[in-house]
């Protein structure tokens, strides 16, 4: 019996099992084997040759200038307080990399998916502008695009000499326009928590009504009443808000010229580098986003738009109920790679400007370990792609054809 | 059964890690024993380091490799760089080409510069050839780590000499150029110092640390600057030209460039305040004494030609009679010429091909360059050689050739 | 006139309305169909006609081109032919004897591939090519011998076209064998031999122009191809799994799965993904040279280590593209091929590569042309690229040329737009033309 066993038995090197084992194995190894082998020289490299390293740094108060950023930050070093750490700074940086990131995606996301549907449309003239429009910008590195951008913008006349519109100030540094600020933690940080409540309340009764909606098939308005709900939630926490604290959550305050150099004071100021950048980006993606919402639509079979005529759905319903939830499945995936690159290529900021994560990093590493520094950055813009894909992948997972 | 498979697998598995791991201990091992027979001084003196990474290199003879007819020879770990140099045939500057007046290619795609000339000088001086350079463009950023690997015999790219780049990066040869950071300004603004930027944004430019200085310039002064960093000069000046930016700074070589490519130099000013200090000069790596010093030779021997007033026109082609000339050209004694390895006409062969420091600093950066003056300035000579108690005012000093 | 079909229609059909044919039926049709239509038309005419204006009155009235024509050649192939490069001898001939190759293998690829797009691309770029040789510059600044080299493309065209024919080069495998020789022979033209009379070496580190982006990409790619194919299959590379059996209450199978190369693969894509090119260059520009042994010559030039991020960081792409053209075969491919008796390396290699790879040429066409974009972020390292070399110039002599960078850019964009439209117009085609076979298998 146990002879036969073996006659029979597979020989071990056409086991699959074995050799699947091996191959694991080994090129688990070679590979553990190959990056050792290159740190250990890098280590070497680096005592030789007193190659800075380590991260204790980043505890250390850094005093680099950030041109422009979105989180509160302070370089300098006077006799009352300190500069920010370079832990800090580099989070400030990488700030301003995630809120380029997000906009530019949004901004993107909408501009691509008007260009894909131009290029379907019946409009001839609106078709082929809309093909030229991704011909053009698609083909032509994005450095260039953003020198080009910049020379349009500094085209404007400069601050002292700005255009005025009301409270609007549009020149060359950048965009000034009336904001609210935040008068105090107490009455601003409530209303934001209640005005969250609110919008919360308000998606329930969007849910509700286009439920109700779908199940009756009369007209219940389901976004208009959800943005109602919103808004009288929303005043009526701004009035308590105010009775209570005796203070308005938040106080508008206008834009004016100040000092000898006539700089915009007051207000927000969307300064022009970051005017370039996002003009850049989104109209770079938009063109690759354009033609992944064109495949996407054109995936759908004609039938199903061709059915929901039918059904006595207008153009702009079929598109949005019939054709694009479809469409998306497609879409989805090559739209989040966009994502992706829209949010590394934003790493081109510093050449018209704009102070991004790579930029600060490029600065500290005068005074920092390179090496350190860059891995950081590595991770930072890891984190942020990691993240865009999860969402994407979340939605995969949701919107997945089942039972297949 | 499956055990009995399992067993094998694991045999197999484990072989397979035995010869890997033999492989790496068998490499680490070697590594380990280089390094602990290299270094068996207790201080981490910085030549038994960099001799111990060239055997190193040595160890791993096999990867030393021809590339397409490139020979990459590390024969012996005594060799010194300036025999790798004569045997490569040409000497590796990492420098620039994009700074008027230190380093740019002109229309006929020649390297031309101050820093240039330098990297130029030293080869006349040890291959007698000004054309045997290989210029390496880098960044700001990879100064440090080139010049620490060795890779380029000079660092030669408006480097800052300071005490730690001094202790990190390589040997300082000598101060070729004072600079300093200063400020641009358009005169309709009407302010005379930079004290009076309050309010301002300023243009300034990514890589050195100027970015730093200005921000240490705002602190200390409690100045309220906004301040706009771009990668590069062009879009800085584009910049600064279109009123983006109320004022550009750089250093003050940079300044004055871009203030004499603007449409109408008259119209701008550079402000009084210099706030930094910038002595420039070439850089060479840690671990070869005699190179350091052939560096600094070569340096003397430009300085020293102008205050000789030897010029690449009127070099003598025999003893004048006057002992520093005579001991500066090669015709009597010498300052040390055959203990660096240089012929002893060195100094005619390099003046003939470049000219003396001052002929440098005219082609380059003075008027026949990007306009610096020179007159009264710390770049110029410390004195007039011949009669030393004539004093010129500047600070381009120079050990004695003797 | 004879009616050899009987058409229902026509007797007693009236020619459609005057208003619905010729120009105006076209116009009505496919511009003022309603009034939203009219109104897009409107706002779209307008802004073109702008444009257009605008464009065009600064192309050809305000703008100054003197630095396109004082950096001349050195678009193109950098500091290969200046004085500091190849001080002794005239080295242009040696980047116009790569394009001679070149072009005689685009006329092979021709005579392969008979009509249809392949030849009109050959066509055109010998064309355009030869067409350089009548620059209005100077004898003095662009000789003869450079004229008649650039002229000569033409003719390598026909040799090209007349070896696939009548020689036994005539298969696609053989060519692109040939190419790839072509690719390496012409980097040792390039690169030079030392004592070789004509070919005095010229450093890697003079390499620059348009050649260096064209070489990035194409090698790039070229060399991506195969680890991003190593590298779907790790990651879609299914892990041995083992039952132990434990005799423990009701732990009794424990299944034990350890997918390396999974991970490995996954680690390896996700982070040549996540991070800008950028970046990784930079970094590749500090940690390579510590991490390989000194005077390694990847340590010494680099070209090539940019040459090796850009292609590791290709092959992650690669990798995805290549993994999505396999996840789309139907499972049915594979299992009929293991059925057959296939081995699994067989089948990948027989079954599942051929087909997926030809689902994603257009995904690959679109990866070079990004590469190729990406090219130009080298100038962070130093490496004087189409861009670089123009912008050092420009600074360096900013006295003379400050100002002249939108000028150069344009152009630059320009060059590249010709490229990247006609590839992109390759792939859509190969898109079209394998959707209709998905059609017509469907």
């Amino acid at each position: 019996m146990a002879f036969e066993e073996q006659a029979q038995a597979i020989p071990f090197w056409r086991n699959t099992q074995v050799l699947r084992w091996t191959a694991q194995i080994v090129s688990g190894l070679a590979a553990v084997g190959l990056v050792t082998w290159l740190a250990i020289r890098m280590i070497n490299a680096i005592q030789d040759r007193n190659v800075p390293v380590g991260f204790g740094f980043l505890s250390r108060s850094y005093g680099g200038p950030i041109g422009h950023h979105f989180l509160p930050y302070n370089p300098s070093t006077t006799a009352a307080d300190t500069a920010d750490s370079f832990l800090y700074s580099l989070l400030v940086a990488a700030g301003n990399t995630v809120v380029v990131s997000v906009i530019g995606v949004v901004l993107a996301t909408i501009l691509g998916t008007l260009i894909g549907v131009g290029r379907l449309s019946g409009n001839w003239l609106v078709s082929k502008l809309s093909l030229s429009y991704v011909e053009f910008f698609r083909n032509v590195p994005l450095l260039i695009q953003l020198f080009f951008w910049l020379t349009v913008i500094l085209a404007l006349p400069p601050v002292r000499s700005g255009i005025q519109i009301g409270d609007l100030f549009i020149n060359n540094a950048g965009i000034s326009f009336p904001w609210p600020s935040p008068t105090g933690v107490a009455p601003t940080v409530s209303w934001l928590v209640l005005a969250f409540l609110s919008l919360v309340a308000a998606y329930f009764v969007y849910r509700r009504r286009s439920r109700l909606e779908i199940r009756t098939g009369q007209p219940f308005y389901p976004i208009v009443s959800g943005c109602i709900a919103a808004l009288i939630l929303g005043a009526t926490a701004w009035i308590l808000v105010t009775a209570i604290t005796n203070s308005v959550p938040f106080d508008i305050t206008y834009p004016a010229p100040e000092g000898r150099f006539g700089r915009i004071s007051g207000g927000a100021t969307v300064p022009a580098a970051l005017i370039v950048l996002l003009i850049g980006l989104v109209m770079y993606t938009a063109a690759f986003i354009a033609e992944i919402v064109r495949a996407g639509i054109q995936s759908v079979r004609k039938g199903q738009r061709e059915a929901a005529r039918s059904l006595g759905l207008n153009q702009f319903r079929s598109l949005r109920y019939v054709v694009f939830p479809q469409a998306l499945r497609v879409i989805v995936p090559p739209l989040i790679s966009q994502f992706l690159n829209l949010t590394k290529n934003s790493s081109l900021a510093v050449a018209i400007g704009y102070s991004d994560l790579l930029s600060v990093a490029k600065t500290m590493t005068q005074i920092g370990p390179a090496l350190s520094i860059f891995i950081l950055v590595m991770l930072i813009y890891l984190v942020i792609s990691l993240a865009y894909s999860l969402i994407g992948n979340l939605y995969n997972r949701t919107t997945a054809i089942k039972g297949r | 059964m499956l055990s009995k498979l399992f067993r094998k697998k694991i045999v197999l598995a484990s072989l397979a890690f035995a010869l890997l791991a033999g492989l790496l201990a068998s490499c680490s091992g070697d590594d380990a024993t280089t390094g602990g027979a290299e270094t068996p001084e207790p201080g981490p003196t910085t030549t038994a380091e960099s001799a111990s990474a060239t055997t190193e290199a040595v160890t791993e003879g096999t990867e030393a490799v021809t590339e397409g007819g490139e020979a990459v020879e590390l024969t012996q770990s005594a060799e010194s760089r300036l025999q790798r140099v004569r045997e490569r045939g040409n000497l590796i500057c990492a420098g620039r080409n994009d700074v008027p007046g230190f380093g740019f290619q002109n229309d006929e795609g020649r390297l031309v510069g101050f820093d240039v000339d330098l990297c130029r000088a030293i080869a006349t001086a040890v291959l007698g050839d000004p054309n045997a350079i290989e210029p390496r463009f880098i960044t700001a950023a990879e100064r440090g780590p080139t010049i620490q690997s060795g890779d380029v015999d000079a660092l030669i790219r408006t480097v800052t000499w300071t005490t730690s780049r001094d202790a990190q990066w390589g040997n300082f040869a000598q101060t070729m150029f004072y600079d300093g950071q200063g400020f641009l300004v358009s005169n309709d603004l009407g302010i005379s110092s930079a004290l009076e930027l309050e309010g301002a944004s300023v243009c300034v430019t990514q890589g050195t640390t100027t970015e730093l200085n200005l921000q240490d310039f705002i602190s200390q002064n409690n100045l309220d600057i906004q301040v706009v960093t771009f990668e590069e000069t062009d879009a800085a000046k584009a910049s600064y030209e279109a009123g983006q930016c109320d004022s550009y700074t750089s250093d003050r070589s940079n300044v004055a460039a871009i203030r004499f490519s603007t449409d109408n130099p008259e119209d701008h000013v550079i402000l009084p305040e210099t706030i930094s200090e910038e002595p420039l000069g070439p850089v060479v790596p840690h671990g070869d004494e005699q190179w350091f010093d052939i560096v600094k030779t070569v340096m003397s021997i430009l300085i020293y030609a102008e205050a000789y007033g030897i010029e690449s026109g009127n070099v003598p082609t025999e003893a004048t009679g006057d002992p520093k000339v005579d001991r500066l050209l090669g015709f009597d004694s010498s300052f040390g010429q055959s203990d660096l390895g240089l012929e002893q006409t060195v100094a005619q062969d390099i003046i003939r091909e470049l000219g003396n420091y001052g002929e440098i600093y005219k082609r380059n950066l003075g008027s026949d360059g990007i306009g610096l003056t020179r007159e009264g300035s710390r770049n110029a000579l410390w004195a007039n050689a011949p009669c030393l108690d004539c004093p010129r005012g500047g600070q381009i000093y120079a050990a004695p050739l003797r | 006139m004879t009616v050899s079909q009987p058409n229902p229609a026509a007797e007693g059909a009236l020619p459609p309305p005057r208003a619905e044919r010729g120009v105006i039926g076209w116009l009505r049709f496919n511009l003022f169909k309603d009034w939203r239509s009219s109104l897009l038309t409107v706002v779209a005419a307008i802004a073109v006609v702008f444009a257009l204006f605008y464009g065009l009155r600064w192309i050809f009235v305000q703008a100054d081109w003197g630095v396109v024509a004082e950096l001349g050649g050195r678009i193109a192939i950098g500091n290969y032919n200046t004085v500091d490069s190849c001080a002794s001898q005239n080295c242009f001939w040696r980047p116009q004897a790569v394009l001679i190759g070149f072009v005689l293998i685009l006329g092979m690829a021709w005579g392969v591939a008979g009509k249809g797009m392949t030849r009109n691309i050959a066509i055109g770029a010998a064309t355009v090519i030869s067409l350089f040789a009548f620059l209005p510059y100077s004898w003095e600044e662009m000789g003869m011998d450079v004229r008649l080299l650039l002229a000569a493309n033409l003719p390598a065209l026909g040799v090209g076209w007349l070896l696939a024919r009548y020689t036994p080069l005539s298969t696609y495998l053989r060519i692109s064998l040939l190419a790839v020789a072509w690719f390496v022979v012409s980097m040792v033209l390039l690169r030079g031999i030392t004592g070789a009379p004509g070919l005095q070496p010229v450093s890697v580190n003079n390499w620059g122009g348009f050649m260096v982006n064209l070489i990035l990409a194409v090698g790039g790619i070229a060399l991506s191809l195969p680890i991003g194919i190593l590298l779907a299959l790790g990651r879609r590379s299914r892990s041995p799994v083992v039952r132990l059996r434990i005799p423990l209450g009701n732990l009794r199978k424990l299944k034990l799965s350890l997918p390396i190369v999974k991970w490995l693969c996954i680690a390896f894509i996700e982070l040549f993904r996540g991070v800008p090119l950028l970046a990784l260059l930079f970094l590749s520009q500090y940690l390579l040279p510590l991490a390989l042994p000194e005077g390694f010559f990847l340590t010494r030039i680099p070209l090539l280590r940019t040459a090796i991020v850009i292609t590791l960081f290709s092959a992650a792409y690669m990798a995805e593209n290549v993994r999505g053209g396999i996840q789309g075969l139907h499972p049915g491919q594979a299992e009929a091929a293991r059925a057959l008796g296939l081995s699994g390396i067989r089948t990948i290699r027989l079954i599942t590569l051929p087909q997926a790879l030809r689902n994603v040429i257009p995904a690959i066409v679109g990866q070079f042309i990004s590469l190729f974009k990406d090219t130009t972020l080298v100038y962070i390292i130093g490496v004087l690229e189409v861009v670089e070399i123009g912008r050092s110039f420009i600074q360096g002599n900013i006295q003379i040329w400050g100002g002249a960078d939108k000028e150069y850019f344009i152009f630059v964009a320009a060059i590249f737009w010709i490229f990247t439209f006609g590839m992109s117009r390759i792939s859509r085609r190969v898109e079209e033309r394998l959707g209709s076979d998905s059609r017509a298998r469907n």
